[in-house]
């Protein structure tokens, strides 16, 4: 048997062999190879991630009490107290608390200045993040944290140092430096405004903390190792980890809307009327 | 014959041996070019910067309005927007675009952050879904959903679900968004990569009688820029809420 090709005759069994050598790039290509591999974890820091309740504790107060206290310096514990709020979150100003029920139809107010925390859009919340989601995006020379519930924390990979002591203002999210090891990412923050830290701790302008932000091997969950350092609070470093769960690809941060000018925004449960 | 014919077999195979080097050149040349694609996106196709508009960087001109936007619709828009800056609401679009501070881009390998030096939040698109949130799942919002892709060195983002009333609503050139807009942008740089221009059109039934197009082209700061920590907004501030909406200003008369 035979057939033309280009106007020649030519032998089938040639023909195999010409096909054959013509096919094998397409083998050869990654590309294609990789098509038909099963897809590898994600161990990317990249996505959105919302905290995992490890321990089963059910509530904020127990998942805080899973963090091991910190071991103040005696000068620390003397003055402590200056740090309002839980987990290093500056307080909100809570509402007057009743000493009777409210009749019903009067409304609880829990919150004097809503939408007012000066954490909200600077990365206070972010240090130690709540049960918001939060929304990492990598790129060579940054990488951005921000949260639902407000914050953004810029992490600067570009090699650029911290500024001098005293030359910048503190903020909540401090200034931050980054630096790969294998795939966690290794963060040094200086410059935080005073206040409270998780587990009994404080910071002050002077407080380090590194960060470890790994993304285990099956790429589903991601724990950051939160360590603080400074020998005027602490007799040694203060080191707990928080642990957060990938959310599906395709998800998206959900808009966290809080209007200070509505009364709603400060009250809590309405009584209803109660049946005689 | 026998000689021609093993001639024609020498041929064939020389043939078939320099056609086959060639095809696998070539998807070698376009595997390399994928992997290149996926280590590391070229330059021209990375937006990530610390942009800031001057005051040359805006070509708006005036929205083609529906008659049903009437004077008395665009008070009450910028009665709306005016609240929204008293209560130091979130701001959304288009307004985070054009913020009066620098804004951080970073492209991710999943989406595009736009991050404001204010309290208006950061805004997303999302590179790694080619379809909208389906309307009976996702709430509206001050910034909608945004999804983005790459045609050549443009990237176009399409946005809608948007919030008809939150933040400030005012669209540069007239108009206002509303909960039937549809957002396109197209984000491309220019000269080197030191410009970054932005081309918005927006298209809704109930406010536009032509598609509204206008750009904005933003100037590429120093790589080692500080973003300065977002400017405080306190709704609480007496001194603020008297200066936002007390009496209009007068000559001669000072703040208190």
């Amino acid at each position: 048997m035979s057939l033309t090709c280009w106007g020649v005759d030519m032998a089938v069994p040639r023909l195999r062999v010409t096909m054959l050598l013509l096919l094998l790039p397409t083998v050869l290509v990654p590309g294609t190879v990789h098509a038909q591999a099963p897809s590898a974890p994600d161990r990317h820091i990249e996505g959105h991630w919302v905290r995992k309740d490890v321990g089963g504790a059910g509530n904020f107060g127990g998942l805080a009490n899973q963090i091991p206290p910190a071991q103040l310096t005696p000068e620390a514990a003397a003055g402590r107290g200056g740090g309002p709020g839980r987990a290093g979150g500056p307080g909100r100003g809570g509402g007057q608390q009743p000493s009777t029920p409210n009749a019903a139809g009067v409304p609880y107010i829990v919150v004097e200045r809503p939408c007012a925390n000066p954490g909200r859009g600077n990365g206070a919340l972010l240090i130690n993040p709540d049960s918001g989601g939060i929304h990492i995006i990598e790129h060579k020379d940054e990488v951005i944290l921000a949260g639902e519930r407000g914050g953004v924390r810029h992490i600067y990979l570009d090699a650029r140092p911290h500024p001098a002591p005293g030359s910048r203002v503190p903020v909540n999210a401090g200034h931050s430096l980054g630096r790969y090891e294998g795939d966690a990412l290794i963060v040094d923050t200086i410059g935080l405004t005073p206040g409270g830290v998780a587990g009994g701790g404080l910071r002050t302008a002077e407080t380090r903390l590194r960060e470890r932000l790994e993304v285990s091997p099956d790429g589903k969950t991601m724990t950051i190792t939160y360590t603080w350092e400074d020998p005027k609070i602490y007799q040694k470093p203060h080191t707990y980890s928080y642990v957060f769960d990938r959310l599906p690809s395709g998800s998206y941060a959900f808009e966290d809307w809080c209007d200070a000018g509505d009364p709603i925004e400060k009250q809590s449960i309405v009584p209803p009327p109660q049946k005689p | 014959m026998r000689g021609l014919k093993a001639g024609h077999m020498r041929s064939y195979r020389v043939a078939a041996i320099v056609l086959g080097a060639g095809i696998a050149a070539l998807f070698s040349y376009v595997a390399s070019a994928q992997t290149r694609e996926t280590a590391g996106t070229p330059a021209s196709r990375d937006l990530s910067g610390f942009w800031e508009l001057s005051f040359d960087s805006r070509r708006v001109p005036d929205a083609n309005l529906l008659s049903a936007v009437t004077r008395a619709v665009r008070a009450e828009r910028a009665k709306r927007d005016a609240y929204a800056i008293r209560w130091c609401n979130l701001l959304g679009m288009p307004f985070v675009m054009d913020s009066g501070r620098p804004l951080d881009i970073r492209q991710g390998r999943t989406a595009v952050i736009i991050v404001p030096e204010n309290a208006s939040g950061p805004r997303y698109l999302y590179l790694d879904r080619s379809t909208h949130i389906g309307e009976e799942i996702f709430d509206p919002t001050a910034y909608g959903d945004s999804i983005a892709h790459w045609e050549g060195d443009t990237l176009v983002a399409d946005t809608i679900g948007f919030h008809p009333d939150r933040g400030i609503t005012t669209i540069p050139g007239g108009g206002h968004r509303s909960a039937t807009s549809h957002l396109v942008e197209r984000y491309r740089l220019l000269q080197g990569g030191q410009v970054l221009s932005v081309v918005f059109t927006w298209t809704d039934p109930k406010v536009f009688r032509t598609p509204h197009t206008y750009e904005f082209r933003y100037y590429r700061l120093p790589a080692d820029y500080e973003p300065r920590t977002w400017l405080p907004c306190d709704p609480f501030d007496d001194g603020r809420g008297q200066f936002l909406e007390g009496p209009a200003p007068r000559a001669g008369a000072g703040g208190k």
